[in-house]
C-alpha cells in the first residue's frame, strides 16, 4: 500500500517538474538554432516546424505531455536523427555500469573504513581512516581524474587513458566516482557507529556474554546502518544519473554529459527527456530507501 | 618510455594550474618528419589503422543536413560531391569528368546553365550504379521545407529553388502550402538529368562561385531509396550508403565512428584498414592519449604548446597550418562611441596583434589586417597595415573623435563566449585599452547560445567574434560580412560604395574583373574598420612519425581529412 501511494505520488511530482523546466528552458535566452553562421529566417522557420517549435508553448507542452504519455519523449537537436527515448536507453546502461560498480565499491570502503576507525576510535587507525575520508570528500573529481591517468594510465600502463567498450574503460571512471561517496560513507559509518556503540542495549549485549563479532554485526551494525541508508539512497540515484565532470573527462558515453549538453545546446527535447529521467531516478532510490529502512530497523513499518 | 612521458605530464599539469613555468628538456627520440609526400598508388604499404578524435558526437552525419563540422567530416569520408578540391584549395573533379567551363561548355556563355558530366561505371558502396538521377534528387531534397536543410540557401542561386525552400515563409510573415503545390514548386527546380551521365542546373542569375557551391555538402549524393526506406535510421551503418572513399562499418554514440575502405570507390582506395574518429571531449585528455599511445594524431591544448615546441621529440611531430579562418573585434557601428571610425581606428591601433599571438597565443595564429586570410583569391597582405599597433597615433584619433579624456567615452561592454581560451584573449584586450589608451572595457562572458542570440539580433556594443570560409573564395567573406543588409553582417555596418563592390564580387562574370572589385570591397572595409581583423587561425597539432601521406589544405575539417584515403601507416 505504501509501496503504490509513493509509485502514484510520482505522477504529480513528473507533471510538475515537466511544467517547470519547460517554463525554464524557454526563458532562457538564446535557442537551438542561433549558431555562429546566421542562418536565413526561411530556413529557421523550416527547422522549427520540423521540430514543432512554431507553435504556441502551451500546444508545445500539451503535446509533450500527450507523446510523453505514450512513451515519447520526442526528437533531439543535437542528434538529430535519434529520438530522445534512444539517447537515453543508449547511455544508460553505460551509466549505470559504472553507477553500480561505484556504488558496490564506495559501500565496501566506506564501510569497513567507518568500521574500523570507529572500534579502533583515537587510535593511528582511526586517524587514517580519518585522513582517507577527508581527502576523498575534499578532492575535486577531475583532479583526482587526472591523477589516476597519470599513474594508473601513463605511468603503470595498465589500463587506457579513456574510452570505452572493454572492461579495463571502467577502472578509472569508476575509481574517480567513488572516491567522494566511500568517504562519505566512511564518515557517517563512524560516527554512527560511534552513537551506537555507547547506547545502552549494546552494553547489555556485552554484558550478556556475547561474542565480539555478534555484538558488532547483530546489534550495533545493523542500528548503526541507518543513517548510512539514508545517505546511500541520493548517492545512488546520483551516479545513475552520471557525473558530466566524469563522462567528458573520460569520454565515457553515458547519460551524464546529456543533461549539460543538451541544456548548453538548447536542445529542448534532451533538457526535458533528462530531467524526467533524473527525476524518476531520485523518486526510486528514495522509495528503495524508505523500504530498506523497513528491512534494516524493525522499529519502521509502513 | 612511461618515466619520461609521466614527467613530462606532470610539467604540463603544473603548467596548467600556474605553479610552474619554463621548458622540459628530453632527449631526443626518432626525428623522422611528419607526413611526407604521398607515394604512387598502389606503393604505399596496405593495413593499419588511423585514430583522431573529433572531440563530439555529430548533430547528424546526413550530409545534405549537415552544419557543423563534425558533420561535415564524418560526411567527407563516405561521400563525393559533383566536384572537390585538391591540396591547394582548387576545385577538380569528383565524381565528374571535367570541372565545367566556358571553354569545355559546361557553363554556357550567359554563365546561366551549367552541364556536369559524370565518369562512367560510378558506384554506391553497396554497388548499385550512381547516376546524374541521384544528384538531381539530392538537390531537390537539400531545398525540401520539410528536410530544414540549414544550407539550403546556398542552393538559391538554381531557378526555383528559393521559392521551395521558402514556400513555408518565416516566422514573421508564415506561408501555407499544401503537397500539392510543394510537389509542384520542387518540379520547378531547374536541375534535370537528360540522360544518366549528364546533369543539368539552370541558375536564375549568374554566380560566379557557383561550382563552389556544387562542392558543398548539401549538393552530395544521397540515395532516394535508402532514405525512404529508412527514414531518420538511414544514417545508421549498415544503411548509410555513400560514394566515397570509405564507409561507415560501426558507429558507437557518443563514443567513436569506425570506417573502412569502400571496395566500390573510383578513385583511390584507402591503404588503411580502418579509419577510427573518437569523441574525447577534453582537449588536455585527448592530449594524453596522444601521448600514451591511443590515438595517431591530437590537438595540442594552449598550455601545453611552448612544451611541445621545446620537446625535441614531440617537436619533430608537429603540424602547422593556417586556416581560412579570421578572427577579430566587431563592432557594433550604431552603438555609441563605435559609431565613429575614428574611435574604431584608434581601437584597432591600442592593439598589440604580436603580443597577442606571441604571449596569449602562444605563438601560434598568424597576425592579420584584413579579412580574407592566406591561402585564397583575395588575400592581400599590405592591406590595413596603417593600423598596426600605434598607442600614440590612437590617443591622437580619440582626441579628435572628441575623447581627449578618455573616461569621457560612454561604457564600453565586450561581450564573448565564455570559453577559457576566449577569456584570456578578452582580458588581455581589456589589458590592452587600459594601458594604450586609459579606455575602461567591461567584460561581458556569455554563454554560447545567450551570446549567438544577441550577436545575431545586434545586441551588444563590441564583441569577439570570428568567420571561417564555407568555400575558398573571397565572395564568402567579404559581401556575406559586409554587405548591407547580409544575413551575416551584425554589425550594422553599412557603406554604399563597399555595397556596389560586393555585389560585383558576388555577380560580376568576367572573373579578372570580380576579383578586383572584391579587392576593393576589402580596401574599403578595412579603411572603415567594422572589425579590428587581428589574426588567422593556425592549427598546432601532433601526428605520430609512423604515420605517412598525411596531407593537410586550408580548409579542413579536422587536419588532413580530405585525404584520409592517401595514408598509410609505416611499420
Amino acid at each position: 500500500m505504501f509501496v503504490l501511494r509513493r509509485v502514484l505520488w510520482l505522477g504529480p511530482v513528473l507533471l510538475s517538474v515537466s511544467f517547470i523546466t519547460f517554463v525554464l528552458m524557454h526563458l532562457v535566452p538564446g535557442g537551438p538554432w542561433d549558431s555562429d553562421k546566421t542562418l536565413p529566417p526561411a530556413v529557421i522557420e523550416n527547422l522549427n516546424r520540423r521540430y514543432g517549435l512554431d507553435q504556441p508553448y502551451w500546444q508545445q507542452y500539451l503535446s509533450f505531455l500527450a507523446r510523453a504519455l505514450q512513451g515519447d519523449l520526442g526528437l533531439s537537436f543535437i542528434r538529430q536523427n535519434q529520438t530522445v527515448s534512444e539517447i537515453l536507453l543508449q547511455g544508460l546502461p553505460v551509466t549505470a555500469s559504472l553507477a553500480v560498480l561505484a556504488l558496490v565499491l564506495a559501500l565496501v570502503t566506506g564501510l569497513t573504513l567507518g568500521v574500523v576507525a570507529a572500534f579502533r576510535q583515537n587510535t593511528w587507525v582511526d586517524y587514517l581512516c580519518v585522513a582517507f575520508a577527508t581527502l576523498g570528500a575534499s578532492t575535486p573529481s577531475f583532479v583526482l581524474g587526472i591523477l589516476l591517468v597519470l599513474t594508473l594510465a601513463l605511468g603503470l600502463k595498465v589500463v587506457p587513458t579513456s574510452g570505452w567498450g572493454q572492461p579495463q574503460h571502467l577502472v578509472l571512471p569508476a575509481l574517480t566516482l567513488t572516491a567522494l561517496p566511500a568517504a562519505y560513507i566512511a564518515r557517517i559509518t563512524r560516527s554512527s557507529m560511534l552513537d551506537v556503540i555507547h547506547q545502552d542495549y549494546v552494553r547489555t549485549a556485552r554484558a550478556k556474554g556475547l561474542a565480539e563479532q555478534v555484538v558488532i554485526l547483530r546489534h550495533v551494525l545493523r542500528n548503526a546502518l541507518i543513517p548510512v541508508l539514508t545517505v546511500a539512497g541520493p548517492i545512488g540515484a546520483h551516479l545513475a544519473a552520471g557525473s558530466f565532470v566524469i563522462e567528458t573527462l573520460f569520454a565515457v558515453p553515458g547519460v551524464g554529459r546529456l543533461f549539460v549538453q543538451s541544456v548548453l545546446a538548447r536542445d529542448y527535447g534532451l533538457i526535458m527527456g533528462a530531467t524526467l529521467f533524473y527525476t524518476v531516478i531520485i523518486s526510486l532510490a528514495n522509495l528503495a530507501v524508505d523500504i530498506l529502512y523497513a528491512v534494516v530497523d524493525p522499529r519502521i513499518r509502513y | 618510455m612511461a618515466r619520461k612521458f609521466s614527467l613530462h605530464i606532470w610539467v604540463s599539469l603544473l603548467l596548467a594550474f600556474g605553479l610552474a613555468a619554463g621548458g622540459c628538456a628530453q632527449q631526443s627520440g626518432p626525428a623522422a618528419p611528419p607526413g611526407g609526400a604521398p607515394p604512387a598508388q598502389g606503393s604505399a604499404p596496405k593495413g593499419g589503422e588511423f585514430r583522431i578524435n573529433m572531440s563530439t558526437e555529430p548533430d547528424t552525419i546526413d550530409p545534405n543536413r549537415a552544419n557543423f563540422t563534425t558533420s561535415i567530416l564524418v560526411a567527407s569520408q563516405v561521400f563525393e560531391g559533383l566536384l572537390t578540391y585538391d591540396k591547394d584549395l582548387k576545385l577538380v573533379p569528383g565524381v565528374t569528368r571535367e570541372v565545367p567551363s566556358v571553354a569545355n561548355g559546361g557553363i554556357s556563355s550567359d554563365g546561366k546553365t551549367y552541364t556536369f558530366k559524370l565518369r562512367s561505371g560510378l558506384k554506391w558502396s553497396d554497388g548499385k550504379p550512381l547516376t546524374a538521377k541521384d544528384f538531381v534528387f539530392t538537390i531537390k531534397r537539400s531545398l525540401d521545407p520539410k528536410l530544414a536543410a540549414p544550407y539550403a540557401n546556398t542552393l538559391y542561386d538554381i531557378q526555383g529553388a528559393e521559392a521551395y525552400n521558402t514556400a513555408l515563409g518565416t516566422k514573421d510573415a508564415r506561408k501555407e502550402a499544401s503537397d500539392a503545390q510543394l510537389a509542384a514548386l520542387r518540379e520547378a527546380v531547374a536541375v534535370t538529368a537528360p540522360d544518366d551521365g549528364t546533369l543539368m542546373v539552370k541558375l536564375a542569375n549568374p554566380r560566379p562561385s557557383f561550382l563552389q557551391l556544387m562542392a558543398l555538402w548539401v549538393a552530395w549524393p544521397v540515395r532516394e531509396d535508402i532514405v525512404t526506406q529508412f527514414g531518420e535510421k538511414w544514417t545508421e551503418p549498415p544503411n548509410y550508403i555513400g560514394n566515397g572513399a570509405f564507409v561507415l562499418a560501426r558507429w558507437a554514440h557518443n563514443e567513436r565512428l569506425e570506417f573502412t575502405p569502400n571496395p566500390n570507390y573510383h578513385g583511390q582506395k584507402p591503404n588503411l584498414d580502418k579509419l577510427v574518429f573518437l569523441m574525447i571531449s577534453d582537449a588536455n585528455q585527448a592530449y594524453l592519449a596522444y601521448v600514451n599511445g591511443e590515438l595517431e594524431a591530437t590537438a595540442v591544448p594552449d598550455a601545453n604548446t611552448k612544451l611541445v615546441m621545446a620537446d625535441t621529440s614531440l617537436a619533430n611531430q608537429t603540424v602547422r597550418y593556417n586556416e581560412l579562418v579570421i578572427f577579430g573585434f566587431e563592432f557594433n557601428a550604431k552603438s555609441p562611441p563605435f559609431d565613429s571610425a575614428k574611435v574604431r581606428h584608434a581601437f584597432a591601433m591600442g592593439v598589440d596583434r604580436n603580443a597577442l599571438i606571441e604571449k596569449v597565443a602562444q605563438g601560434v595564429g598568424k597576425v592579420a589586417y584584413s579579412p580574407v586570410p592566406p591561402g585564397m583569391p583575395g588575400h592581400d597582405a599590405s592591406v590595413g597595415k596603417e593600423f598596426d599597433f600605434n598607442p600614440a597615433k590612437a590617443k591622437q584619433l580619440l582626441a579628435e573623435a572628441g575623447y581627449s579624456d578618455p573616461t569621457k567615452l560612454p561604457k564600453i561592454t565586450f561581450s564573448f563566449t565564455d570559453t577559457s581560451s576566449n577569456r584570456i584573449r578578452a582580458e588581455f584586450f581589456q589589458g590592452q585599452m587600459k594601458q594604450n589608451l586609459g579606455v575602461e572595457v567591461t567584460l561581458d562572458p556569455l554563454d554560447s547560445r545567450t551570446y549567438q542570440q544577441r550577436f545575431n539580433a545586434g545586441q551588444f556594443q563590441m564583441v569577439y567574434g570570428g568567420w571561417g570560409a564555407d568555400y575558398p573564395d573571397p565572395d564568402n567573406f567579404v559581401p556575406e560580412l559586409f554587405k548591407t543588409g547580409s544575413g551575416n553582417n551584425h554589425t550594422n555596418y553599412s557603406n554604399p560604395q563597399v555595397d556596389v563592390q560586393a555585389k560585383a564580387c558576388q555577380s560580376e562574370t568576367d572573373e579578372a574583373k570580380r576579383l578586383a572589385a572584391c579587392a576593393q570591397a576589402q580596401k574599403l572595409v578595412v579603411g572603415d574598420q567594422p572589425w579590428v581583423f587581428l589574426f588567422y587561425r593556425e592549427r598546432f597539432w601532433l601526428l605520430k612519425p609512423s604515420i605517412k601521406g598525411f596531407q593537410v589544405t586550408a580548409k579542413d575539417q579536422l587536419p588532413g581529412n580530405r585525404f584520409y584515403n592517401q595514408l598509410y601507416v609505416q611499420k
